[in-house]
């Protein structure tokens, strides 16, 4: 049916069609089944809002704002943490030692975020060695108990959970704002906070962008961090999700992971409007 | 104004906070090894080293068939998702419409795992539901337990989830090929594959082996996915979780945990050390050859 030559030139459609049958269309179908009404087990093809309603007259809507909030929180620490280590690296190092310097933000990251997450409970818990090292320097008297269990605890945990990919980010970003810049800024008088709000910030908004976004994604959607770290009333989307699963309500958790998608494609959407977003990727391709 | 770039402390002071912020994401992980080597486990006031919850774990007969699974899951995974990533990244470079194919490529890393996985467990639920009735009215047989939960379905969360980096990871490799030597090779007579093989490939081995140690890693260490996908079988991380969340912290869960992490460093240690002695093996022989030749 096919040459050599036809079959080469399907096998590079290969990764297209893979993804637009098991991600693109798994993900536009929550749309559709988040319509379908519930049965005992599982669901059946239908029409309703049931599930919307059930999720936005209940604490779930309330609980989803409240973790878009501590996601943003989560966001500007990330940004303000891992931002400037990217404007460093890119400033100040060799040109042959930034690749080998960003590579070091990889280990953390490639680390079970299963581990890193239950690593954080005996760390930040009251006989961890956080709050023992505080109170042997004497800067406490007693244990600071909001380190764990509560909302503290989740961004905490989101932060470093997802804190590398702001780094990576920024750097590929600041591959825009070349070394000469720096030095016009420096020529013409700039202080390092105008260099920084007015010159950095707009060309790398991109990549700032990319990273801001996938912190905030999956701070909001990874239910592993509020379960372990934020005690027993933290909620984010992805914990609803999971326990509309449990609860075998699948109409419920393809309705919240709609909205979830929904708020990933306005964000990318308005990002790639404003930022261009490719040009992250530019360099490399 | 004083640029910092000549003050040779504030230099200092930041790559002190740079590593610092490494030692800080780092911290916790190391501090779970330590306990993990301590007879007498978390908030001991001794510390008594010992290979006593290692060997607990080496001993446990569920522990060892989840690791077999794992090991299992992450071998086809790296079979599948690598050379799915050179056909992408090679599709990337020389497709014309390159938005929509990145942003398709790249999604997956936006979305959260309990998001993906749950829509997937829908979604094969009803493709099986599908196959079987198919099946039923076609008479097609050999369509039953198709996308039924299991290895195969487990395969392919893991692929869609590891795809993103290892494009990445090839795509900034195959950034330093020049097309022109594959052009050159096709001139000479060489087949598509033979250019490929014998000319593209060795320049980009160091990104393949990359990519197949990080999916390896990423398969090893993923959790939520493969408990909604799996279906029959336990991986290591899933026993971990349940480990961690219906028992708490045992010795042994440290020990798993100090494994799991040990493993990861160990492997991601050696892509490290592998890429920047090869970037350094490139910049010599740039080096050697932009050196002028002496005339005798």
């Amino acid at each position: 049916m096919f040459g050599e030559r036809g079959l080469q030139r399907l096998a590079f459609y290969l990764p297209l069609v893979f993804m637009l049958l098991f991600f693109a269309l798994p993900m536009l179908l929550t749309v559709v089944w988040s319509f379908f009404e519930r049965t005992q087990f599982w669901m059946e093809p239908g029409f309703t809002l049931f599930a919307y309603e059930n999720f936005f007259t209940s604490a779930r809507a309330e609980n989803y704002l409240y973790s878009m909030f501590h996601s943003a929180i989560a966001v500007v620490i990330s940004f303000a943490i891992g931002f400037p280590i990217a404007v460093f690296v890119r400033r100040r190092l060799p040109q042959t030692a930034q690749h080998q310097v960003i590579l070091l933000f990889v280990l953390p990251f490639m680390i079970s975020e299963l581990v890193r997450v239950f690593a954080l409970r005996p760390v930040l818990g009251r006989t961890g060695p956080l709050n023992t090292f505080l109170m042997e320097i004497g800067l406490i008297d007693e244990p600071i108990s909001v380190l764990l269990f509560t909302p503290t605890g989740v961004v905490i945990g989101d932060v470093l959970s997802f804190l590398p990919f702001m780094v990576f980010s920024g750097f590929l970003a600041m591959e825009a704002v070349q070394r000469y810049i720096f030095e016009v800024c420096d020529d013409l008088g700039a202080g390092r906070l105008h260099t920084f709000v007015d010159v950095i910030v707009p060309l790398a908004a991109p990549g700032i962008f990319a990273g801001s976004v996938f912190i905030f994604v999956n701070s909001l959607g990874v239910a592993l961090v509020p379960t372990v770290l934020g005690g027993p009333g933290a909620v984010n989307a992805g914990l609803i999700v999971n326990q509309a699963i449990v609860a075998l309500d699948f109409p419920l958790a393809m309705a919240v992971s709609a909205i979830m998608m929904a708020t990933l494609i306005l964000l990318l959407y308005v990002g790639h409007r404003l930022f261009d977003l490719t040009k992250i990727i530019r360099p490399i391709s | 104004m004083r640029d910092d770039f000549t003050s040779d402390l504030t230099h200092r002071l930041k790559w002190l906070y740079l590593l610092g912020v490494v030692a800080m994401l780092l911290s916790p992980v190391f501090y779970v090894i330590a306990i993990s080597f301590n007879e007498h486990g978390f908030g001991a006031r001794i510390y008594e080293f010992t290979f006593a919850w290692y060997r607990v774990v080496a001993g446990d007969t569920i522990l060892l068939q989840s690791l077999e699974w794992t090991a299992y899951l992450a071998l086809v995974t790296v079979a599948i998702a690598v050379p799915m990533g050179v056909l992408a990244a090679k599709f990337y470079r020389r497709s014309r419409r390159k938005v929509p194919f990145l942003m398709l490529m790249l999604t997956p890393l936006f979305v959260p795992a309990d998001i993906m996985g749950s829509a997937l467990l829908v979604y094969f639920k009803n493709l099986a539901q599908i196959c079987e009735w198919l099946g039923d009215e076609l008479g097609l047989t050999f369509l039953y337990g198709w996308f039924e939960l299991g290895f195969t379905t487990a395969v392919i969360g893991l692929v869609i989830y590891t795809l993103p980096y290892v494009f990445i990871v090839i795509l900034i490799t195959m950034s330093r090929y020049r097309e022109q030597q594959t052009e050159a090779a096709r001139n000479c007579g060489a087949t598509a594959w033979q250019a490929f093989w014998h000319v593209e490939f060795p320049q980009i081995r160091p990104g393949v082996l990359s990519a197949c140690a990080f999916t390896t890693i990423l398969t090893f260490n993923e959790t939520v996915r493969t408990a909604l996908l799996k279906g029959g079988f336990d991986t290591f991380s899933n026993v971990l979780t349940s480990q961690m969340l219906n028992i708490g912290m045992s010795g042994e869960s440290y020990a798993m945990a100090g494994m799991m992490s040990m493993v990861s460093m160990i492997v991601i240690g050696g892509v490290l050390i592998y890429s920047l002695a090869a970037a350094e093996r490139r910049e010599r022989q740039a080096r050697a050859r932009a050196e002028p030749q002496m005339s005798a």
